[in-house]
């Protein structure tokens, strides 16, 4: 239990898809100017993050992985398929887009109409990928909690585009400079907004600390409720991962 | 009076000659002395005695006690590590003096940097200077170690000001709290400056090792508390009764504790509330809320762990670090709180519980506060719409039974 609290409020704020990682960001800026479209696009990033993560654990454990196989032969004990998996997840992960859009034409037309060519670009949305790669890095052991992950992934990426469209919802009448209006506001908005949500991630600043002072208090209770265990050799993964995508 | 408004009269610069451009600068210090001459021609207009500018004054008034507690707080507790402090009110003199020398310099810099910039802007811009950095710049210097060098003062003042308001328009417009922005850019940008047990106790890190009083530690309660998140070994103090014993509820809320300039004082800050209250220009609700909202969470923790940090009373919490300065100054802040009186309810309630959260659960942030008040500014159109969507909606079904 403690760790799905955990797994949830780390996705959510401390490690948060747009704020930590600034992952899906070209959907995140573009369809953020009214809160109404940013809520539906919200949804839908939830909805195919938590299909696609368990899906993609699935592929991952019983098929990719070293050793996964077993469960045909035991046989295939050493066969290691994980090259593949950039584009197994990516072949789910369009494919349930496929079928979200379908979904949303279906039954929401004015949505499908306001998100237009951002609904089937979820299929290339970093975060989305990125939710399946973190699932595959952290090593989840159970589908419940890489479920836990993928949804807790999209609430953060919710949270944040809804917030941003609020905000831009309220500066649209501000006196912003001529060069700064539109993309340039929404950016320096972003960092602003980057800072307020690093409040929860100060655990890695505290290691850090530790390592160059030797007299802070050290923080790797059990109790901490928001326990960030991302090292930075972490954080310089996710940016190769980034790289390789665009 | 007379002869500096006939010597301001004369100074205005003329739309035909070379410092016309300057006339918003002038503009600005004139009005700042004298209540604008113009009067309305036509139409009907709502006059109020209250302006901004007098706003912002009212603000600063009620930041006086704050500051000038602060700077004798500076002063005593630069002379406690060397055991030469004595009782709070012994040195009264030197530790007020020691206190103004080193405090005035950050408000001067702030001001002046602050200041600066505005103008800039204001002439490039062609508008009349916008008072709002007024309570900013007052502000900066309250939340900041005394220690903190000048020049990382201009440097996240510049930072605050263009960044988090300029580029949004000026005084009004912003979506954060300008002097947490400068607060925040600090912490991150200079960490070490900003945080740990040296910083807090002004020429602390300057003194040499072997003047230091018997068994002394430089940190401030949280930075203690915080200690308790970690392995039993890394504990500042032995438990929780020895932290009581240490600080005495009433000092801290006195406010002989170490500390950021001037948030150490609950005393010195509810006179400041009462001020702003009286006049209305902070939010009652807001402020409730926030103070609701941490007291929740604080009772709330006493339910969980066994861990002396989470068994500290609730009402403890509410009087240490910077809890009660941003539940006055902060989180009130008209501009970035949320507009509907629903909404500042919301804002204030969550802002609150989640500065104890961040403090209690987040061991490397023991001043969470400020950071959970920049959270909420964030959030707080987001809370604004949703409370105006249900209204709406709410009208719409009080409607409907009428039309059909």
């Amino acid at each position: 239990m403690v760790d799905h609290i955990n797994i949830f409020l780390k996705a959510v704020f401390s490690e948060n898809m747009i704020f930590a990682y600034f992952l899906g960001m070209c959907s995140y800026l573009a369809v953020s100017k009214t809160v109404k479209t940013a809520v539906g696009l919200g949804a839908a990033v939830i909805f195919v993050l938590g299909v696609t993560v368990p899906v993609n654990w699935l592929l991952e454990n019983y098929v990719l992985k070293e050793g996964a196989l077993t469960w045909i032969d035991p046989s295939y004990a050493d066969m290691d398929l994980s090259f593949l998996s950039f584009i197994m997840f990516i072949a789910v992960i369009a494919s349930i887009v496929q079928l979200v859009e379908m979904l949303v034409e279906k039954f929401a037309p004015a949505l499908y109409g306001a998100l237009g060519i951002f609904l089937p670009l979820i299929a290339v949305n970093c975060s989305i990928l990125g939710g399946a790669l973190f699932m595959q890095e952290r090593q989840y052991s159970t589908i419940g909690e890489a479920t836990n992950f993928g949804i807790s992934s999209g609430i953060g990426w919710f949270l944040a585009i809804v917030a941003i469209a609020a905000i831009r919802e309220k500066i649209k009448y501000s006196h912003i400079p001529a060069p700064m209006r539109g993309l340039g506001i929404t950016f320096v908005t972003t960092g602003l907004m980057g800072i307020a949500f690093m409040s929860f991630s100060g655990l890695n600043y505290a290691e850090a600390e530790k390592e160059s002072c030797g007299d802070e208090p050290g923080t790797t209770s059990e109790t901490g409720a928001v326990e960030v265990e991302s090292e930075s050799d972490e954080t310089t993964m996710v940016y190769d991962i980034n790289s390789e995508e665009n | 009076m007379k002869s500096i408004e006939k010597l301001m009269r004369k100074m205005e610069p003329q739309h035909d000659s070379k410092w016309a451009k300057f006339h918003p600068v002038w503009d600005g210090f004139y009005t700042f002395l004298f209540t604008p001459g113009e009067t309305t021609k036509r139409g009907s207009h709502i006059r109020d005695g209250i302006d901004l500018k007098r706003t912002m004054f009212m603000v600063v008034t009620a930041l006086i006690p704050c500051l000038l507690f602060g700077m004798y707080n500076t002063g005593h507790w630069h002379m406690v590590p060397t055991g030469e402090a004595g009782a709070y009110m012994d040195h009264f003199g030197d530790k007020l003096i020691y206190g103004i020398i080193q405090v005035m310099p950050i408000v001067i810099v702030s001001y002046a940097v602050g200041l600066g910039v505005e103008f800039i802007f204001c002439i490039k811009n062609k508008h009349a200077i916008q008072e709002g950095f007024l309570v900013s710049g007052m502000l900066i210097p309250l939340i900041i170690p005394a220690d903190t060098p000048l020049w990382m003062v201009a440097f996240a003042t510049v930072f605050a000001v263009v960044l988090g308001k300029e580029v949004f328009g000026g005084t009004g417009m912003n979506i954060v709290n300008i002097a947490l922005t400068a607060r925040a850019f600090l912490f991150f940008g200079y960490p070490t400056m900003m945080s740990g047990d040296k910083v807090w106790m002004s020429g602390l890190s300057e003194t040499p090792k072997d003047q230091l009083a018997d068994g002394f530690s430089g940190a401030t309660q949280l930075g203690e508390l915080a200690s308790f998140v970690g392995p039993k070994a890394d504990w500042a103090l032995p438990s929780a009764e020895a932290f009581a014993a240490k600080w005495p509820i009433m000092d801290s809320f006195w406010g002989f504790i170490p500390g950021s300039v001037g948030e150490t004082s609950v005393a010195a800050i509810l006179i400041g509330a009462a001020l702003l209250l009286y006049t209305g220009i902070a939010s009652w609700r807001i402020m409730l809320s926030f103070v609701a909202g941490g007291f929740v969470v604080g009772l709330l923790a006493n339910l969980g762990f066994d861990n002396p940090y989470y068994q500290m009373e609730a009402v403890n919490h509410l009087v240490i670090g910077g809890f009660a300065f941003g539940a006055v100054f902060m989180i009130t802040d008209p501009v970035t709180a949320a507009q509907t009186n629903t909404g500042k309810i919301i804002y204030g309630f969550l802002g609150g519980g989640l500065s104890i959260c961040v403090r209690v659960y987040n061991g490397a942030y023991p001043e969470g506060v400020m950071m959970a008040i920049l959270f909420m500014n964030v959030m707080a159109p987001m809370i604004d719409h949703y409370v105006v969507g249900a209204n709406i909606k709410r009208r719409n079904k009080r409607l409907k039974p009428k039309a059909a």
